[in-house]
């Protein structure tokens, strides 16, 4: 069960990023690629700072900051400069390498003697954040700024119209949403015990997938609710990293690995997707 | 709506079931349990393995005649699948777990402190970061590593077969620590040899043409190759454009050697595993074993062929490559 719970607990760590890019695709209908960067940078300035010595908390303070900072250059990108909000995440992404590598020093830190939270702890850590992440979006999506902010991704014109300040929610929602991703390098660099300058290379793959997935999934129940929807973003994270586990555990040549997931990904997806009412009435 | 919830609980339920299956425990085994966890796809690095599996087989275990079990896996380059990997491992509960390149072993030195590693193609651990200094190591790392020593004697190399060259270039990868590491080292050599060093950095094998062409632009005598997957990956596009402009190659690996390098003076990544897999088929029969060991065999080697086209005569010290 161990095995499993190693899957589950990387599905939460990277559900952090998941509600980030649910923010950035989903309200705000901006594909952000700038994940990829922020996330490393994350880990980076988490690294650093505790084979410093610093306080796991102060850390995490810090990442939050750097992950928005990321966040707001590519907001500020897209919205003053008016580049298409792609390529301004793509910009901001390659130039974060470089700034990744600046703050590293080396490619590679390992986290030795167990610095930041010890192995038990971490499981803790990782929930109790995930917690409060989710309950935090969750609220801010029910207050007005958070409705004015939906309604910033859902019809821009009206809401400028409305008196919405379009550009100022779009650089926060990006820069919220990276903040999110950077807290999700935070929490894999001490599961993992090491930062790697590329670790961030695909991730945003991971977090596109747990809100496709967790989308599909929240089908089966009513998914007008929007709490309903970003839990399951959560629970979208999870089952990626547990399907992968399992093709894992089938045991078949590592080769095919990403094969086999993509095609079980593609079943949860694709199942979910079917219009299941008709044929469960069917069944009685 | 209740449907619903009893399909998600039942498709979970199926899920748990299906994971809990009865590994064969440890007292009930009949044969030794080694797992493998490989980081990338690459036949440079492969040989590292199979010079691993052909010591095991030299000293009495094979798979073929059952007496011993093996676990491959390889986790594809990626990051949160190397974890999962590891943990995969280490929840077969095997009677060692052996490890190619830095980052596996980093992994797995974070996740168990039980089971003993066995590394491969991986740095000292004080230099991985493992621990603090060059003498002390984790309880349970065994295996054999490599320091960076080698590159003052591959550059002494160059000095022997071309005495009148100045000007080194090179192209390493910013994002492999092992990569960085030599190339500090390399630096330091061409200072104490009064070699000039011309560099590029590069970050993936696509970026290497264009590189190596910046690089040649600048009047070098040879071009070293550093151990880099990135070079390992696009060596013939290197050489292709190394000897348009007559630049010899010089290495560390002998890998490169049948590939068209001139000379190379390092560790075989097929001893390198070899030398591993008899340290682990020692331990799996019993004998006391210390912790990792250096790497023992480096081979002088070069390309016949590439020094007829230059006209370097290598003396008897250098062994040709069987053609």
């Amino acid at each position: 069960m161990e095995f499993y719970t190693t899957a589950i607990i990387q599905g939460l760590a990277f559900a952090c990023m998941g509600l980030g890019i649910f923010l950035t695709l989903k309200i705000f209908k901006i594909p952000d690629i700038t994940t990829d960067g922020t996330y490393t940078l994350g880990g980076a300035v988490t690294a650093v700072m505790l084979t410093n010595g610093m306080s796991p908390l102060l850390t995490l303070v810090v990442v939050i900051f750097c992950g928005a900072a990321g966040g707001i250059a590519t907001g500020w990108i897209h919205t003053r400069l008016k580049i298409n909000a792609l390529l301004a995440g793509i910009l901001v992404m390659t130039a974060l390498y470089s700034v990744n590598l600046a703050i590293m020093g080396r490619p590679n830190i390992p986290l030795i003697d167990d610095k930041g939270f010890s192995n038990q702890n971490i499981y803790l850590v990782v929930v109790v954040l995930v917690f409060i992440a989710v309950f935090f979006v969750i609220w801010l999506l029910k207050t007005d700024f958070g409705i004015a902010m939906r309604s910033t991704g859902s019809n821009p014109v009206m809401a400028q119209a409305n008196g919405v300040n379009i550009v100022y929610m779009k650089v926060f929602g990006i820069a919220l949403a990276n903040a999110m991703t950077a807290i999700s390098g935070f929490l894999m660099v001490q599961y993992q015990g090491f930062a790697d300058i590329n670790m961030g290379i695909g991730i945003v793959i991971s977090g596109l997938a747990a809100v496709i997935i967790g989308e599909s999934l929240s089908r089966i129940m009513s998914y007008k609710n929007i709490a309903i929807t970003i839990l399951f973003v959560v629970v979208g994270s999870i089952v990626f990293r547990v399907v992968l586990a399992f093709s894992l555990d089938m045991g078949m040549n590592p080769n095919y690995l990403k094969l086999v997931t993509a095609i079980i990904v593609l079943l949860i997806v694709g199942l979910s997707n079917q219009k299941f009412n008709k044929h469960l009435i069917l069944l009685k | 709506m209740y449907r619903k919830i009893f399909f998600i609980i039942s498709l979970v339920f199926i899920l748990f079931t299906t994971s809990c299956e009865n590994r064969t425990s440890k007292e009930n085994r009949t044969a030794p349990l080694v797992g493998f966890l490989d980081f990338v796809q690459d036949p440079t690095i492969e040989l590292a393995r199979k010079g691993f599996e052909d010591a095991l087989r030299n000293n009495g275990f094979s798979e073929e005649d059952g007496t011993v079990e093996w676990i491959y896996t390889n986790a594809q380059g990626d990051i949160p699948t190397l974890n999962q990997a590891c943990e995969l491992l280490i929840s077969r509960s095997p009677d060692l777990i052996a490890t190619n390149v830095t980052l596996s072993t980093i992994t797995t030195v974070r996740k168990t402190k039980d089971i003993p590693i066995f590394m491969i193609v991986s740095p000292r651990p004080d230099i991985a970061g493992l621990s603090k200094d060059t003498l002390s190591y984790p309880e349970n790392l065994f295996g054999v590593y490599e320091t960076l020593a080698y590159i003052d004697t591959a550059i002494n190399m160059i000095n022997d077969l071309m005495p009148d060259a100045r000007t080194i270039g090179t192209i390493y990868n910013q994002s492999e620590p092992q990569s960085v590491d030599a190339f500090e080292v390399l630096s330091a050599a061409c200072k104490k040899l009064n070699l000039n060093l011309v560099s590029k950095p590069v970050t993936n094998s696509s970026e290497s043409q264009l590189v190596t062409q910046a690089l040649l632009n600048e009047e070098v005598d040879v071009f070293f190759a550093l151990p880099d997957n990135v070079i390992f990956a696009s060596f013939e596009t290197i050489e292709k454009n190394c000897s348009q402009a007559n630049v010899p190659i010089f290495t560390s690996e002998s890998g490169l050697v049948s590939r068209g390098a001139l000379a190379s003076y390092g560790a075989d990544f097929y001893q390198w595993g070899y030398q591993c897999g008899e340290q682990a088929s020692a331990f799996l029969l019993g004998e006391n074993v210390t912790g990792p060991e250096e790497v023992i065999i480096r081979k002088r080697i070069f390309n016949p062929a590439v020094a007829e086209k230059f006209g370097i005569e290598p003396n008897e010290l250098y062994q040709p490559i069987p053609d």
